[in-house]
């Protein structure tokens, strides 16, 4: 007699090599692609809650002053308000919100390039989520990255997070106006950039007041 | 802070790997995660069992294998392992200084990946 054995559960290995950042990357390059194509330059403004992101980019707005050629991607989690602000200034501005995301991701702003009317616009300016530690890790496709951090933050801000000031090509140090107030040495925090990355323009701003603006057009070569 | 992301990543990748292999369970999945990864560990792991629920790996053990940090310095060429062992708040600000010649110019070989690499499942 021919005995039927029931075939027991095989127990097998997948073996990969999946690197779980790669995705972001490989649709951050796709950006950078098509933004060449229609000739636009992309700063991605990252930085703390409450730094001042949104008003360094009211500032450059209004000392650009190029209307509707200036294109800005406001990253929020939930709300339109910094979009409103920005929209006061005159830029054609779009709203990604992230829901529960801590930082914009290469795939939301492909979505938002893809749904956004771009002839005529020749700067994108993009407003990251408030983070310092998040939005380091997922370029976007910008051609140079800004980290705004402000006086109001504390001493430390820059050595707590070394990797996001160190994929800076731009560090803006706003709120210079109240240093004083908040017993924090300019100097030492441009210290501590400095010695993690040189390369980067270290700039003191008062986005209120419109101090050091045109030093961030011009490191950002957008003049 | 972008666990979540990071875990919403590994677990499609881990049901798309088990269908193109029919696989009916899933018993564990291996990860590796760089010391100086931005990424909290345990929060990883939550994550992954917490959306393996209801899918067929449900209830799978979650592996993770630390890897150590290596940097190489561009300036003087000294390369090795860069981060003190204590928890300070700036043992990741000194793992970008070369600790020879004191030079920025360092580039993380080792230590900032996060990977999958493994799944055990049964067909
Ligand atoms: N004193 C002073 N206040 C500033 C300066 N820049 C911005 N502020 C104020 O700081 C607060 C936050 O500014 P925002 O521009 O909204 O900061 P943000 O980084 O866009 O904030 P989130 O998008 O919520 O993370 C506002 O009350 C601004 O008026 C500055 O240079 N000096
Ligand atoms: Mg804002
Ligand atoms: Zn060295």
């Amino acid at each position: 007699m021919k005995i039927i054995k029931p075939k027991g559960p095989e127990i097998f290995d997948i073996e990969l090599e999946k690197d779980l950042l790669a995705k972001n990357r490989v649709l951050a390059k796709g950006n950078r692609r098509k933004l060449d194509q229609s000739k636009i330059i992309a700063i991605d403004i990252m930085g703390s809650i409450g730094s001042g992101k949104t008003s360094l980019i009211k500032a450059l707005l209004r000392k650009l002053n190029m209307g509707e050629a200036i294109g800005v991607i406001a990253g929020d989690l939930t709300t339109t308000i910094d979009a409103e602000r920005i929209e006061e200034e005159g830029a054609r501005v779009i709203q990604v919100n992230t829901g529960k995301e801590c930082h914009l991701d290469a795939n939301l702003i492909h979505r938002a390039i893809n749904g956004m009317k771009l002839d005529g616009v020749k700067i994108l300016l993009i407003e990251n989520v408030g983070n310092l530690i998040c939005p380091g890790e997922f370029p976007l496709g910008a051609h140079k990255r800004v980290v705004v951090t402000s006086v109001t933050e504390g001493p430390y801000m820059i050595v707590k997070h070394p990797y996001i000031f160190r994929e800076a090509d731009v560090i803006v140090l706003n709120k210079i106006d109240l240093a004083k107030a908040m017993k924090v040495n300019p100097s030492q925090l441009e210290k501590d950039a400095r010695k993690i990355n040189p390369r980067a323009p270290f700039i003191k701003a008062n986005a209120l007041k419109g101090t050091g603006i045109s030093k961030v057009i011009e490191a950002l070569g957008l003049e | 802070m972008h666990e979540y992301s990071i875990a919403s990543e590994i677990v499609s990748n881990v049901l798309d790997a088990v269908e193109k292999n029919s696989a009916k369970k899933v018993l564990s999945v291996r990860l590796e995660i760089g010391e100086l990864a931005l990424l909290n560990v345990e929060q990883v792991v939550h994550w992954v069992q917490a959306l393996f629920k209801g899918t067929m790996a449900e209830g799978a053990e979650v592996k993770v294998k630390t890897i150590k940090a290596i940097v190489q310095c561009q300036s003087c060429g000294y390369k090795g392992r860069n981060i003190p062992d204590s928890r300070d708040i700036d043992q990741h600000y000194a793992a970008f200084i070369c600790p020879k010649c004191g030079s920025p110019e360092v580039k993380i070989e080792k230590g900032r990946e996060c990977m999958l690499r493994k799944i055990q499942a049964v067909r």
